[in-house]
C-alpha cells in the first residue's frame, strides 16, 4: 500500500476518483443515450430480422447502462466514506493527485485549474505562477497542510475536504506565502473568509430546486387585476427568478415580522436607516411565505409593493386617491393572500413633492384589518408619524432593525459581489470588499451598512481595470464621488508631501515652526498613521494680529484639500452667549451657516475657529468632544464627522507676551511652555482644551525684512491678476521699503500692507491703464517716488 | 478491483440510490400538483369568485346558487387535478417497482444475452 502524508493513493476511493477522469459526466450521459439506442436497436433486429446478433447489441446497451449509472451516481459523486483523509478528500482532489511524492507545490499545480482554485486565487488577487514558485516541494510539508485542511473542512455538513479547504491548508502552512498575502494587505483570516464565501456558493449550487407550492397554489385566492396596475409583485419575482436570500430568511427580524403577520397585526413598520436592508428583509420574508415554510395562516401569501408614484399620478384629487386606495384594498382583501408593502412609506404620509399625506385614507383601512401592511420607515420618518399622528402610530407594530456586525456585513458584501461579478462579468478581489467596507464606513455617514458598502462596490465598477475591481478601483470611486484623497500617495504626490514646507513658504513668510508642525501632521494623515477616529490634525495658533495665522490656514486648505474655498471659518466673537450653541449645532434648513451643516456639506475642509478666546466657555467645551471623538451630535442625535477635517483655532491671547519675549531676543521654543501655563493661570483657556490640540503653535511678529518679503508676495498676486492684460509690474527695493514703513503697524503686523499696496501701487497702475500709458506687453517699474500714499 | 467495486455498488448503495430517487420523484409529484393544498381547500370557491348577499329572498337565493356553482367549479377542477396526480403517482410507482425488480437482473441479463447471441 502506497501511503504517505496519511493519504492512501491506491485505495479504492482514490482509484474510483481517477477513473472518474475518464468516466466523466459527459461520457455518462453519452452512455445512457447509447444504452437506449442499443437496447431498442437490439430488440428491433431480433424482432424484425430474427437475427440473434441483436442479443449482442442488447448486452452492449445494458453494459452501457450499468457503466453510465455507476459513473453518474457513484464515481462523480464519491461521498465521504470514513473519517480518514482518503475517505474525506473530495473527488476533485483525489482524481488529480499524483500517486507518489506529492508536495504542497505539486498538489497546488494539479489543482490550479479547478474552478475552486480560480475562485480562491483570483479573489486573493495573486498570480498562480507566483504561488507555485513560493510553495515548498518537500513531501513532508504536505502533512501539516492536510491536517489544517481537515480542520478547515470540519465545518462542512458532510466533513468532505473540498479543493478550497485543501488550498487554504496549503496556503496557511506556508510562511513565505503568508508573507506575500500580508504584503497584499490581506491576512490569514481573509483566506479562510474567502473559503467560507466559496462554501456558501457550493451550498447554493447543491441546493435542490425551490418549490413554490405547485400548480394549485393560488386557486383558493382571488384575482388582483386592478392591484397589479399599481403594485409590483415581489413574490412573483422570486417565483420567476428563484432568488435566494440565504440567512436573511431566518433572521430574527424576518421571523418577528412573520410572527406578527400570523398573529393578525394590521400593519408592521420596519424601521431602520437607509441602506440597512429593510427592502431585502421584505424580499426574504416574501421568499419564506411563497415557499410555504411558514405559519399556515400566512403560507403562500404574496407581498405586493405599492408604487407611490403610479398611485399618486393616477389620482387627480384626494377623492380620486381615496377611490383608488379603496379599490386596491378591496381587491387585496377579497384575494385573501395579499400583503401590501409600502417602501419609503413616508411618501404616503407626508405632504411634499412626489408624496401625498394619505393618513386620513389609510388609517381607517389599517384599522379595518381588511388587508395587512408592511411599511418601511427611516427612524426620523417614523418619529415624525409618532409625533404627528399618534393614533395611526398606535395601529402599527414597529420592528426595529439593528445595524449588522462586521462579519455579517462582510458576508452580505461577499454574496452581493457574486451577483455583481455575474451581472457585470468582472472580478471583485477580496481587498476591494474590505476597502469598500472600510471606506464606506468612514466616508458615508448618511447610510447604514450593508447598503452603503454595496453602493460603493457598484460605483467602483466604473473604475475597474481589465474588468478587475480591486482596492484601487474602490479608492478611485470614493475619491471621484466625494473628492477626498484616500489612496496611498503616488510618487509625485509623495514628493510633494515631503516638500510641503517649501510649498507653504511660497505662500507665506517665515513662521517656520508653525509650518513644520502643520506639515508633519499632514504627512502623518496621508501616510495613514494618524488616528482615524480624530480630526486629521488640530492646532491652536497663538500670536499677534497680521503675522500669517489665517494665511497658513488658507495655504493648508489650498494645498491639502485642493482649493482655497475648502475652509469653514467661524468668527468666535459671534458665539459669546450660551444660546449661540444652538446656532452652531443647528441642522435646520433655515440655518445653512451652522457648523454641522457646513461640515456635512463639506467634510474635507480646514475648520478655522477665529479668535477662539472670545467664545462662550460652554462652546469651548463642545470643542473638547470635537477634538476627542472627531464628531459632534445635534439635538436629534445625528452626528457630523470632523474626522476628515483639519481643526485650526487662532487666538491673539498672549500676543503681547510673545512680542515682549521676541524683542528681548528669545526664541519661540524657549517660552512656549511658560506662555501656555500663563494662559491657563489667567483662565483664558482650560488645560483640558489645550491638551487636546495636536500642537500649540506660536507665531512671532514679522521683522522689516519679512514684511518686505510679504510685499513681494502681494506684488506677485497683483501680477497674476494682470496676467490676462499682459502687463507686469516691478517694485524697486526702495519702493518696497517705503510700503513696509507706511503699511506696517506694530499692533496689526502685515494686515495694513494690502491696503497700502492698494493705494500706492494698484491705484497708480489703474490710472496708467486707463490713460493708455500701460499697454499690453508693458513692464512697469515703480520707484520710491511713484508710491504715493 | 474496480469491477468488484462496480458490482458491490450495483447491488448495494446503487440499488438503494435508485429506490430513493423513485421516492423523491413521487414526492415531487405531490408538491407539483399541490396535493396538500388541494385537499385542504377542496370545497373552497374557485378563486374566491363569490356573490355578496343582497337584500331580499331572491338575492339570497341567487347568491347561494352563484356561490355553490363557484364551489362546484373549484371542486371539479381540484378533483380532476387530484386524480391526475394520483394516476401519475400510480404509474410512477409501477415503473419504479419494475425498475427496482429489473435492477439486480441487469448484470446477469448481459451474460444471458451474450450466451443467446452465440447459441441462437
Amino acid at each position: 500500500m502506497i501511503k504517505s502524508n496519511n493519504i492512501d493513493y491506491i485505495c479504492l476511493r482514490a482509484k474510483k476518483a481517477r477513473l472518474s477522469n475518464i468516466l466523466n459526466l459527459q461520457l455518462a450521459h453519452f452512455l445512457f443515450l447509447l444504452s437506449i439506442l442499443s437496447i431498442i436497436g437490439g430488440i428491433f433486429i431480433i424482432g424484425y430480422y430474427h437475427l440473434h446478433y441483436g442479443y449482442f447489441l442488447i448486452s452492449f446497451g445494458l453494459l452501457s447502462l450499468i457503466l453510465g449509472s455507476w459513473a453518474q451516481w457513484d464515481l462523480n459523486v464519491l461521498p465521504v466514506e470514513d473519517q480518514t483523509l482518503s475517505g474525506r478528500l473530495s473527488r476533485d482532489i483525489l482524481a488529480n493527485l499524483k500517486k507518489t511524492d506529492n508536495s504542497p507545490k505539486k498538489v497546488f499545480s494539479s489543482l490550479a485549474k479547478n474552478w475552486q482554485s480560480y475562485f480562491l486565487i483570483n479573489h486573493l488577487y495573486l498570480s498562480p505562477k507566483l504561488i507555485e514558485s513560493i510553495l515548498s516541494d518537500a513531501p513532508q510539508d504536505l502533512e501539516p497542510a492536510l491536517k489544517k485542511a481537515g480542520l478547515v473542512a470540519s465545518s462542512n455538513p458532510s466533513q468532505q475536504i473540498e479543493v478550497g479547504d485543501l488550498l487554504v491548508g496549503i496556503f496557511l502552512t506556508s510562511q513565505p506565502l503568508i508573507n506575500i498575502i500580508i504584503q497584499a494587505k490581506l491576512n490569514i483570516k481573509d483566506i479562510e473568509e474567502i473559503n467560507e464565501w466559496l462554501k456558501r456558493i457550493l451550498l447554493m449550487a447543491n441546493n435542490k430546486k425551490q418549490n413554490f407550492g405547485g400548480v394549485a397554489r393560488d386557486w383558493s385566492f382571488g384575482f388582483t387585476n386592478f392591484l397589479n396596475h399599481f403594485a409590483y409583485n415581489i413574490s412573483q419575482e422570486i417565483i420567476d427568478h428563484g432568488s435566494n436570500f440565504g440567512w436573511l430568511t431566518t433572521s430574527k427580524e424576518v421571523l418577528n415580522i412573520e410572527a406578527a403577520l400570523a398573529n393578525g397585526a394590521n400593519a408592521i413598520a420596519i424601521i431602520g436607516p437607509p441602506g440597512i436592508g429593510k427592502t431585502s428583509r421584505v424580499y426574504a420574508l416574501a421568499q419564506r411565505l411563497i415557499e410555504g415554510k411558514t405559519n399556515n395562516k400566512v403560507a403562500y401569501h404574496q407581498i405586493m409593493q405599492l408604487d407611490a408614484s403610479t398611485t399618486l399620478a393616477n389620482a387627480q384629487s384626494s377623492g380620486a386617491l381615496e377611490n383608488i386606495f379603496n379599490r386596491i384594498v378591496g381587491e387585496a382583501s377579497r384575494a385573501g393572500h395579499v400583503i401590501l408593502f409600502l417602501d419609503d412609506a413616508e411618501l404616503f404620509f407626508n405632504q411634499g413633492p412626489g408624496s401625498f399625506n394619505a393618513s386620513a385614507i389609510l388609517q381607517p383601512i389599517i384599522q379595518s384589518r381588511a388587508v395587512q401592511f408592511i411599511m418601511a420607515f427611516t427612524p426620523e420618518n417614523y418619529q415624525h408619524i409618532r409625533s404627528n399622528n399618534s393614533s395611526l402610530a398606535n395601529l402599527i407594530t414597529p420592528v426595529l432593525l439593528s445595524e449588522l456586525n462586521e462579519n455579517e456585513v462582510m458576508n452580505i458584501l461577499e454574496d452581493s459581489a457574486t451577483g455583481i461579478e455575474h451581472s457585470n462579468q468582472c472580478l471583485i478581489t477580496y481587498d476591494a470588499l474590505k476597502t469598500a467596507y472600510r471606506l464606506s464606513g468612514r466616508y458615508n455617514d448618511q447610510e447604514a451598512y450593508p447598503g452603503k458598502a454595496i453602493k460603493l462596490l457598484n460605483q467602483s465598477i466604473a473604475f475597474s481595470k481589465d474588468k478587475i475591481i480591486n482596492s484601487l478601483s474602490v479608492e478611485s470611486a470614493i475619491e471621484q464621488t466625494i473628492g477626498v484623497k484616500v489612496s496611498s500617495a503616488e510618487p509625485a504626490e509623495a514628493s510633494s508631501l515631503l516638500h510641503l514646507e517649501d510649498q507653504i513658504h511660497q505662500r507665506m513668510i517665515n513662521q517656520t515652526e508653525a509650518v513644520k508642525a502643520v506639515s508633519a501632521a499632514l504627512r502623518r494623515a496621508r501616510a495613514g498613521i494618524a488616528n482615524p477616529k480624530r480630526p486629521i490634525g488640530s492646532f491652536l495658533f497663538l500670536g499677534p494680529t497680521g503675522v500669517g495665522k489665517t494665511e497658513l490656514a488658507k495655504a493648508i486648505a489650498s494645498i491639502y484639500f485642493g482649493s482655497i474655498d475648502s475652509i469653514i471659518r467661524l468668527d468666535m466673537s459671534e458665539y459669546q452667549q450660551v444660546k449661540d450653541i444652538d446656532r452652531l449645532l443647528s441642522t435646520g434648513n433655515d440655518t445653512n451657516s451652522s457648523l454641522l451643516m457646513s461640515v456635512r456639506h463639506q467634510p474635507f475642509s480646514v475648520i478655522l475657529f477665529d479668535e477662539i478666546e472670545k467664545a462662550n466657555p460652554n462652546i469651548l467645551n463642545l470643542l473638547l468632544q470635537l477634538l476627542d471623538e472627531g464628531q459632534l451630535t445635534d439635538a436629534s442625535g445625528r452626528s457630523a464627522s470632523f474626522k476628515d477635517s483639519i481643526i485650526i483655532a487662532t487666538s491673539n491671547a498672549g500676543a503681547e507676551a510673545i512680542r515682549n519675549q521676541i524683542t528681548q531676543g528669545k526664541q519661540l521654543i524657549d517660552f512656549k511652555e511658560e506662555l501656555t501655563n500663563q494662559l491657563i493661570e489667567k483662565n483664558i483657556f482650560k488645560s483640558e482644551l489645550l491638551n487636546r490640540f495636536d500642537d500649540i503653535v506660536l507665531f512671532r511678529p514679522l521683522n522689516q525684512d519679512e514684511l518686505a518679503q510679504v510685499v513681494r508676495l502681494l506684488i506677485n498676486e497683483i501680477n497674476s491678476n494682470l496676467e490676462h492684460q499682459n502687463i507686469t509690474i516691478q517694485l524697486s527695493d526702495k519702493a518696497i521699503t517705503k510700503i513696509v514703513q507706511l503699511g506696517s503697524d506694530q499692533r496689526y503686523g502685515a494686515r495694513p500692507m494690502r491696503r497700502a499696496l492698494q493705494k500706492g501701487v494698484e491705484d497708480n497702475i489703474a490710472k496708467r491703464i486707463l490713460t493708455g500709458e500701460a499697454q499690453p506687453g508693458s513692464q512697469i517699474v515703480l520707484d520710491e517716488q511713484d508710491i504715493d500714499l | 478491483m474496480l469491477a468488484l467495486a462496480l458490482f458491490s455498488w450495483w447491488y448495494g448503495s446503487g440499488w438503494g440510490y435508485v429506490s430513493k430517487k423513485i421516492l423523491t420523484t413521487i414526492s415531487r409529484i405531490s408538491e407539483s400538483f399541490s396535493v396538500k393544498l388541494l385537499l385542504n381547500s377542496l370545497f373552497d370557491p374557485w378563486h374566491r369568485i363569490t356573490t355578496e348577499t343582497g337584500r331580499g329572498l331572491a338575492a339570497h337565493f341567487q347568491a347561494a346558487i352563484d356561490n355553490t356553482i363557484s364551489r362546484l367549479v373549484g371542486l371539479v377542477v381540484r378533483i380532476f387535478v387530484l386524480i391526475s396526480a394520483l394516476l401519475l403517482t400510480v404509474i410512477l410507482l409501477i415503473i419504479g417497482a419494475i425498475q427496482l425488480i429489473l435492477w439486480p437482473l441487469i448484470p446477469p441479463a448481459i451474460v444471458v444475452c451474450i450466451i443467446l447471441g452465440f447459441t441462437k
